[in-house]
């Protein structure tokens, strides 16, 4: 009994040394926008297999996914990065405040995407059997080489900054479609504002 | 004293006598590409595999597709993207089909002048004929845009045009790959694509100080990248180690999302977004056969 307390106190000891060292001995504010992120890059890791069709799918699981990211995103995610709190060890790119409006609007645009997932999420997948469907609105294949157009066509539209999206239309929408876009969203902020460290 | 003052004159005047045969120095092959009918929506495709879309369009500040004006910071100096729509002052609307090919494929201009390595064509140079007849059958589709693309600044020495046939005698590796016949059509396609329009040794192999790539490091990942930032190694061992499979890394190519649930930031983020997003199923597979295969990047 005691032997087993012992151990488990050494493995959450040991869990939170390796989060510490995860995070880059990142503490205060930093460390905790650090595992919000990493409490929605779960959800991601998750429904991304769901979506792929690796794991069944799962209505409730996607909801609640959905309801994870909302949580995070918006308010709850700008509130987590005050002025001046860039620099090492975060990850935070100096453009977060010299750019706070598209960072908003970013983390605004995921606050919809991921409510608008929550409603999509008993629409199921696009193909409605799972690995077909992947990348469906990311443009993949013949879509957007089926014209010349493409060279004129920029990027795509569901890429645009900070683009306002109505929930009640991503309802609609296959969960995968919706799913994606929140890929999109998530990658745009990082381009823009993350530092890669590898 | 007067011994090298001389001495410094000689030198000036062999330097200057450098100058000038770097400058006479002709470079380039002729091209034949008679007669190709191109297909445009194929070389939208290749287009958009080679990173031209997004390079060349300076989505940031509203500029028009493929109008040019993105700025790239390098330790050279900063380079702006030139102009590649049918304007014929200020694209490449005057140009012929031989002119874009020895741009393509050699990196020199329809002046003779050769191109900075920042434009990957040593890359590009993997394109046989009949993708270059599609690409420029899909260029010929571009609205022109009347818009001058900013002068290139570099610092001196590098500023020194002609000095780039020096680099490109030392460093140039080019030409088509030959397929490899004890490997399935899939490597074969998945090395074409990542040797050469992908170019993604451009930013995971690196470079030395004179910005050639150093192949014995083959896309072992490199720092100092334009964007300030670093790119991973995606040599077969680091990919594996880091839990990627064939699967997953088509998926991540056409989503963003890596295997551990993080999405793609800084320039990986655009290559997604303006590049292997678009790309069709079975070359996303491809590019993982062949990354994550034994004899993949680091065959001789």
């Amino acid at each position: 009994m005691k032997i087993q307390k012992i151990i488990g106190a050494g493995a959450i000891g040991l869990a939170s040394i390796v989060a510490a060292y995860a995070h880059g001995g990142a503490t205060g504010i930093v460390k905790e926008r650090m595992e919000a992120m990493g409490t929605m890059s779960d959800v991601v890791k998750a429904l991304s297999a769901m979506m792929r069709g690796e794991t069944a799918y799962n209505a409730d699981a996607v909801r609640d996914g959905a309801e994870t990211i909302r949580r995070h995103a918006g308010e709850a995610l700008t509130g987590l990065f005050p002025e001046g709190s860039g620099g090492e060890p975060s990850e935070a790119k100096a453009e977060v405040w010299s750019n706070w409006d598209e960072f908003s609007a970013l983390a605004a645009q995921l606050e919809t995407l991921s409510e608008g997932l929550g409603l999509a999420a008993d629409n199921g997948l696009m193909s409605g059997s799972g690995g077909q469907a992947q990348g469906g609105m990311m443009g993949g294949g013949t879509g957007m080489m089926g014209s010349a157009n493409t060279m004129m066509g920029g990027t795509a539209p569901m890429m645009g900054r900070g683009g306002s999206f109505d929930a009640a239309v991503l309802a609609a929408m296959p969960a995968d479609g919706v799913f994606n876009m929140i890929a999109q969203s998530c990658s745009a902020c990082h381009t823009k504002f993350r530092l890669e460290k590898n | 004293m007067r011994r090298i003052a001389k001495l410094g004159a000689l030198a000036a005047v062999l330097a200057a006598a450098g100058a000038a045969s770097l400058h006479a120095w002709p470079i380039g092959r002729p091209v034949a590409l008679e007669s190709i009918a191109g297909d445009a929506a194929r070389g939208a495709y290749l287009a958009r595999m080679s990173g031209c879309i997004a390079c060349h369009t300076n989505a940031e500040n509203g500029g028009a597709p493929l109008a040019g004006g993105v700025k790239l910071p390098t330790d050279f100096g900063t380079f702006h993207s030139p102009n590649l729509t049918t304007d014929t002052v200020n694209g490449i609307g005057g140009w012929s089909i031989q002119e874009f090919s020895k741009a393509v494929r050699q990196g020199v201009s329809p002046d003779g002048e050769p191109y900075y390595p920042a434009f990957p064509y040593p890359f590009y140079s993997r394109f046989s004929d009949q993708d270059i007849a599609d690409l420029w059958a899909a260029f010929r589709t571009v609205p022109a845009v009347a818009e001058a693309a900013p002068e290139q600044e570099l610092r001196f020495p590098f500023s020194f045009r002609p000095a780039l046939k020096a680099w490109r005698a030392m460093f140039l590796d080019t030409g088509p790959l030959e397929p490899r016949e004890d490997k399935s059509e899939a490597w074969n396609r998945g090395r074409f694509i990542v040797r050469g329009p992908a170019h993604c040794g451009a930013c995971h192999t690196p470079r030395n100080l004179l910005g050639a790539r150093q192949a014995e490091f083959a896309l072992h990942g490199a720092e100092g990248l334009p964007d300030g930032g670093k790119s991973p190694p995606i040599t077969k061992a680091k990919l594996e180690e880091r839990g990627w499979t064939v699967s997953n890394l088509a998926y991540a190519l056409r989503s963003g999302i890596t295997p551990g649930g993080d999405v793609f930031g800084g320039s990986m983020g655009e290559v997604v977004r303006d590049g292997t997003s678009f790309l069709s199923d079975d070359d996303l597979r491809a590019i993982a056969i062949y990354l994550l295969d034994k004899d993949g990047p680091n065959e001789p």
